[in-house]
């Protein structure tokens, strides 16, 4: 790959990691406020996530880290809300305290 | 449910480390016996008797070392048994003078200074160096400039004066050819060469 | 108090100490980057970085036993076993410090003998002190094991906590053994070298500070004892799946077989998924106690933590591991801006947070809060960011010109670091790194004076009169 790209390719890996973040703490404050906008603007952040993960598929990355990328892409969806449900059923009233 | 039990998960944390610390065993052991000094990535000492290139390979696609023909150091033969003592004496140098918080060895250390992976192979000490030391070999150049940085600047940043005797500056320059040699998977990429394609 | 919990209170001001000769450090070799010929051959850079490096490590490790010694008493509800012999090491370990500071500063390096390594400098990154030195580390974390353990079996009680605690001073023992050889083979020496400093960073001491937030949320939130249990072994499953073999990402170029370019950045590019489920469990705490804490600056320092740990270990890191990505980024500024913000987030923020737990009990504050922590964890953080980002840019241009373009030579090398907007990033690396320093001024101003009663009181009495506080 050209000196570009790569440093194109690494500023994408980046952004795709911190948009899963921005997901993740939309989707959760989406939760707790029970908002639905701040839910949309989560699954807008997995979507810019999504987009992200496109335009690495068309980087210079070798086929595996490419197919790694999608299959975390995946992965990230499910984290904040599995997370989050067991956070609540851990936090069950009663046991919020010690 | 079980992903609520605390003894589910403590069941997870043991059992993934312990697989995990198996895995790093194994490939411990193999890598091991590679990077020893004459295994397949890392030469014997003594190729520090022979020329030393770094050229592309279109096979693995990527930069690797190559050995070639006899080349005296110093102007000598180093037995299997002075070339171990030197490179012992090398990297005592490196360690007592604590060059790895200046420079980067395989790309590990300080960055205020250049990388040392290939420095034997560098152009500057022919372009440079031996002009400016009045050297006829590369290794006398690197030994003249290592024990008196201060006389043979090359920019603006220095190399402090370390007190590094002949001998020392020949074992490290000797520990330097010896570790241009190793396999480094690529790096630095194309060593020497200046790309044009941005 | 606990014996134990005075003597954490001594190693976590040993600790804000160190931090703060860290930060001069740091500022002179900053300088040394932006001014060429800065004290050349009086203090080198070689030496105001290895002491801006080391002060770090001691620092945070004395902000973990310290973190022990406080909870430990409360968590097994007895004094600590060993607790004189605990308080005559810590004063060990203080002038050890000490000496092996003045011989670096003042001796700087010997001949190329067994003796140096012994007497004066190792000369391996993180790990420069003097073998005689390392001997006195490796005792004080020895009577700190015994501490540990000796306590869990005389109060006949292993909880959760302490029980991943005892097992996690396993590896923190013995990977520091690491620091004593000296290897001839260079390949050989750095293979063994990231085992310490990769599963003490990236594993031993991820526990380590799991173990400690464990604790102090259980103090700060009141939280439930089986659900921190519950979430620290989900971490020690997480972050040990991926960061064992996450060691790899340090073999990619030093020798090491090539499986490990794809080992290592396999589990390498996993490491951040454990991190957003960090990230998620703040936010949960954060929002269902609406913020509401008897301790303020606690709670954001731990909320910095996490936001931290993600970012810059997370984004950052994930930025520079694929192998393919990291032949140009090793070994540059890119590195260095990912390393300062990943300890940050990691470490850094998480001890202060619990040196403020530690202070609310120790000056027996129902509420704890000032004016001052708000400037100083405004000024830290601004700083931090600011220092990485412009490391960042400076490593980018760095990669590009020294790495891609240029073939790693000398000549490169020169260029790249010449190169206008390596320049402009390493300038700015100093403005925001004195940002920082101020922001540290104000934390110690902060930590000397929040919560105590005459303060509190002329608080309390100036509300009732009506006016501000």
């Amino acid at each position: 790959m050209s000196a570009a790209q790569m440093i194109c390719t690494a500023l994408l890996l980046g952004l795709f990691v911190l948009l899963a973040g921005c997901f993740g703490v939309l989707y959760c404050l989406g939760r707790l406020h029970a908002d639905d906008k701040l839910g949309r603007a989560a699954a807008f952040a997995y979507l810019l996530q999504g987009i992200t993960t496109v335009l690495l598929a068309m980087t210079a990355l070798d086929f595996w880290w490419k197919a790694l990328l999608l299959a975390s892409f995946v992965a990230y969806l499910p984290i904040p809300p599995l997370t989050w449900r067991l956070l609540e059923n851990l936090y069950k009233p009663g046991e919020q305290h010690s | 449910m079980i992903a609520e039990d605390p003894a589910f998960w403590r069941a997870g944390a043991i059992s993934s480390t312990l697989v995990m610390l198996v895995v790093l065993g194994f490939l411990t052991v193999d890598s091991l016996a590679t990077i020893r000094p004459g295994g397949a990535n890392v030469p014997a000492y003594t190729v520090i008797n022979k020329e030393i290139r770094y050229e592309f390979d279109v096979e693995s696609n990527r930069y690797r070392p190559v050995i070639g023909a006899e080349q005296l150091l110093f102007g000598r033969n180093y037995s299997a048994q002075e070339a171990e003592e030197t490179m012992r004496l090398g990297k005592l140098v490196i360690q007592s003078r604590n060059c790895m918080n200046c420079h980067t060895f395989f790309g590990n250390g300080a960055y205020y200074a250049p990388d040392l992976t290939k420095a034997w192979l560098d152009p500057a000490w022919q372009q440079m160096w031996m002009p400016m030391t009045q050297s006829s070999t590369r290794e006398d150049a690197m030994a003249i400039f290592l024990m008196n940085p201060e006389k043979f600047p090359t920019w603006s940043r220095q190399m402090p004066n370390l007190n590094i005797t002949r001998k020392e500056a020949e074992a490290l320059v000797a520990y330097l050819k010896w570790m241009s040699a190793v396999e480094t998977n690529g790096f630095p990429i194309h060593f020497g060469h200046i790309q044009t394609n941005r | 108090m606990f014996r134990s919990q005075q003597l954490a209170l001594r190693y976590f001001a040993a600790a804000m100490t160190l931090f703060g000769i860290m930060i001069v450090a740091g500022l002179l070799a900053s300088t040394h980057y932006v001014q060429d010929g800065f004290m050349l051959n009086k203090l080198d850079f070689s030496i105001t970085k290895t002491l801006h490096i080391d002060t770090m490590i001691i620092w945070l490790l004395m902000g973990f036993i310290g973190a022990v010694y406080w909870f430990l008493p409360i968590e097994l509800e007895r004094e600590v076993e060993g607790i004189k012999l605990a308080e005559i090491m810590f004063w060990i370990f203080c002038a050890a410090v000490a000496v092996v500071a003045a011989v670096f500063i003042f001796v700087q390096y010997g001949p190329a003998t067994e003796m140096s390594l012994w007497f004066i400098n190792q000369g391996r990154k993180y790990v420069e002190a003097p073998r005689w030195a390392a001997i006195g580390i490796t005792l004080v974390v020895l009577v700190f094991v015994y501490n540990v353990v000796a306590t869990a079996l005389k109060a006949k009680k292993i909880t959760g906590i302490v029980g991943v605690l005892m097992v996690d001073l396993i590896p923190l023992f013995g990977l520091y053994l690491i620091a004593f050889p000296s290897i001839t083979n260079m390949s050989e020496d750095q293979y063994w070298w990231w085992w310490l400093v990769h599963l003490w960073v990236e594993a031993t001491w991820e526990i380590l500070i799991g173990c400690i937030m464990a604790l102090a949320l259980m103090q700060l939130l009141g939280t439930n004892r089986r659900i921190v249990e519950t979430w620290l072994y989900i971490e020690v499953a997480l972050v040990l799946g991926t960061g064992i073999l996450g060691l790899g990402h340090h073999y990619f170029w030093i020798g090491t077989p090539s499986y490990w370019l794809g080992i290592g950045g396999f589990f390498s590019a996993l490491e951040p998924l454990p991190l957003l489920g960090m990230v998620v469990h703040a936010v949960y705490d954060a929002g269902t106690h609406r913020m509401k804490t008897t301790n303020k600056p606690a709670f954001f320092w731990v909320m910095a933590e996490a936001f931290g740990n993600f970012i810059g270990g997370g984004v950052f890191g994930f930025m520079m591991t694929l192998p393919q990505i990291n032949l140009f980024t090793h070994g540059t500024q890119w590195t260095v801006s990912h390393g300062h913000f990943a300890f940050w987030g990691a470490y850094g923020c998480g001890i202060i947070a619990v040196i403020y737990l530690a202070l609310q009990k120790a000056r027996d504050a129902q509420q704890l809060d000032s004016t001052a922590w708000k400037w100083s964890f405004a000024l830290l953080n601004l700083g931090m960011v600011g220092m990485v980002g412009a490391l960042l840019v400076s490593g980018i241009a760095q990669a590009f010109y020294e790495r891609a373009m240029g073939g790693s030579t000398l000549q490169a090398f020169m260029e790249a670091q010449t190169n206008v907007w390596f320049v402009q990033g390493i300038v700015m690396r100093l403005v925001f790194g004195l940002v920082f320093a101020v922001g540290y001024v104000i934390l110690i101003v902060d930590l000397l004076a929040i919560g105590r009663k005459r303060v509190a009181t002329e608080n309390f009495k100036a509300r009732a009169a009506g006016g501000p506080a």
